[in-house]
């Protein structure tokens, strides 16, 4: 399979280990990539005028003719809301005035975790064991949605209650939580000039995911990520309290079972410290290999 | 009945100020914010709505009531962080968030600055000089412009650079930019600078729709 990239702005800086784990997921999972020729940031939720943030997606859009896939929620939404303003004719004659190759239709976007669940169903009528080398058996995931990844709805799942990202979970062998807060805005957008504000909620959505039991927490967008693990030690500082809850990216989390070596996703990238997540694989299924071994002799 | 008569009381008192931004807010929000019921559901579902101080609901009857200096000056237009949960619920099909990015809208247009616009404004000119937002340039720019905010953007630099993800230097904090930089240019000045002409013809059209 060969699919458009559409990296995003943040995949070249805040957001570095998830475009080196989308990557290496993608690799693995035989699908090629080919990141679309002088992309242009799609004004994620700070360009106010429509006709503009419109033409900002178009522009991407028009510049391949494969499906698009983007790692980042908010791109990702950019991406399918300009299509549903392009819809109208207004809009799309309004957007052509400024575009150089012109708008002339849908095409199919796609967020990572689309793509990787779609490449494993495809690849389970086959063998399902071929690709997850390592189950993640025993480890507790926070499926954390963040906003955009199923707004403005009409997409990839509920965007009320979604559950791609669960079933996802349990397919690479985890288990997923029971996380009250897994649509709560995360409040990114609004953290640069209203940083109380946002400081609030981000609280609220750690302390529910640490008390739903989890291991980490798995996010879908790399604001969402930002806010939660870059963001985390300042919020205990702030608030002196202990949080220490790993945050990793989807892409992060399966690549792992896919057999993908820590350093090949970025995991040393993480502000908190994605250690305890890997000892607690180590020593699960150490003790399976020991259970086994024992069952051997 | 009384609901009916404060209704014809409000639409014959408003300005024709008034008037001219309620029409302009429903040329970039949508028309059909005119069929707003006020149930509340936007109110109801937004994460920020307990620091607001005019809620979702209100800032839409505000518009509609032509109430430009009331509306405009509601810090609730920059607490909304665009997650469109009430977009998606709205059982009129209203986009509320669009009316919000509208007064947004307006309110740049007006000339008017607060520290969230400063912010909004740098970032908007990146795209359009650079194509690309560089986190780095976006934070230092923001710093210089509101130096209140220097604390906290330090703080987070110093999470951020030792994990190679905000790189110093000027090569590297330049970030990436793109070929064919014209193009940016105009969708933003043929398609941001004279929206409100568009808006009128749109208007006209509409009307000259609705007259056949």
């Amino acid at each position: 399979m060969k699919l458009a990239y559409y990296p995003g702005c943040v995949a070249r800086s805040t957001g570095r280990e998830y475009e080196i784990s989308t990557l290496a997921v993608c690799r693995a999972l035989g699908i090629e990539l080919a990141e679309i020729d002088n992309w242009n940031c799609c004004g994620a939720t700070h360009v106010s005028n429509e006709v503009v943030s419109t033409a900002l997606a178009a522009r991407n859009l028009v510049r391949t003719d494969l499906p698009v896939m983007t790692s980042c929620s908010i791109c990702y939404s950019r991406l399918r809301a300009a299509m549903i303003r392009l819809k109208d004719r207004h809009m799309r004659k309004r957007v052509n005035e400024a575009l150089e190759k012109k708008y002339d239709g849908e095409k199919e976007v796609l967020h990572v975790i689309e793509t990787i669940t779609r490449a494993l169903a495809g690849a389970e009528d086959q063998d399902p064991g071929d690709l997850i080398v390592r189950p993640l058996a025993g480890l507790k995931a926070a499926p954390y949605y963040g906003c955009l990844l199923t707004r403005p709805g009409g997409g990839i799942d509920s965007p009320e209650n979604p559950s791609i990202l669960e079933d996802l979970i349990r397919t690479l062998g985890a288990e997923p939580t029971d996380f009250r807060l897994k649509m709560k805005c995360c409040c990114g957008p609004i953290f640069m000039p209203e940083e109380e504000a946002a400081a609030e909620t981000l609280i609220r959505i750690l302390r529910n995911a640490r008390a739903s039991g989890a291991d980490f927490v798995v996010a879908l967008c790399p604001l969402c990520h930002l806010m939660l693990d870059a963001n985390q030690p300042l919020l205990e500082k702030k608030l002196g309290e202990e949080i220490d809850l790993p945050i990793l990216y989807v892409t992060q989390m399966a690549g792992l079972a896919l057999g993908l070596a820590p350093e090949e996703l970025g995991m040393e990238m993480n502000s908190v410290s994605t250690r305890p997540v890997l000892e607690k694989l180590e020593k699960i299924e150490g003790k399976k290999a020991e259970e086994e071994g024992a069952e051997v002799c | 009945m009384k609901t009916e008569a404060t209704t014809t009381a409000a639409t014959t008192t408003m300005t024709p100020e008034g008037e001219k931004f309620r029409d302009r807010v429903l040329v970039l929000a949508g028309a059909e914010v005119k069929t707003c019921i006020q149930c509340g559901t936007c109110s109801a579902s937004c994460p920020t709505a307990s620091l607001m101080d005019v809620p979702i609901r209100k800032l839409v009857k505000l518009v509609l009531e032509g109430e430009k200096v009331e509306a405009l000056a509601s810090r609730s237009i920059w607490l909304c962080t665009s997650c469109l949960l009430c977009t998606v619920r709205c059982p009129r099909k209203i986009r509320p968030m669009a009316v919000v990015a509208a007064l947004k809208t307006i309110y740049e247009e007006e000339g008017k600055r607060c520290k969230d616009s400063v912010f909004e404004g740098i970032f908007a000119r990146q795209i359009r000089d650079y194509g690309r937002i560089s986190e780095f340039l976006l934070s230092a720019e923001y710093m210089i412009r509101s130096p209140s905010s220097a604390a906290q953007i330090m703080a987070f630099g110093a999470e951020l650079v030792p994990k190679g993800k905000i790189e110093l230097g000027f090569e590297a904090a330049r970030g990436e930019r793109i070929e064919g930089i014209e193009e940016m240019k105009r969708i933003f000045e043929l398609l941001g600078d004279d929206g409100r002409e568009e808006g009128e013809s749109e208007k006209a059209e509409e009307t000259e729709e609705a007259e056949k």
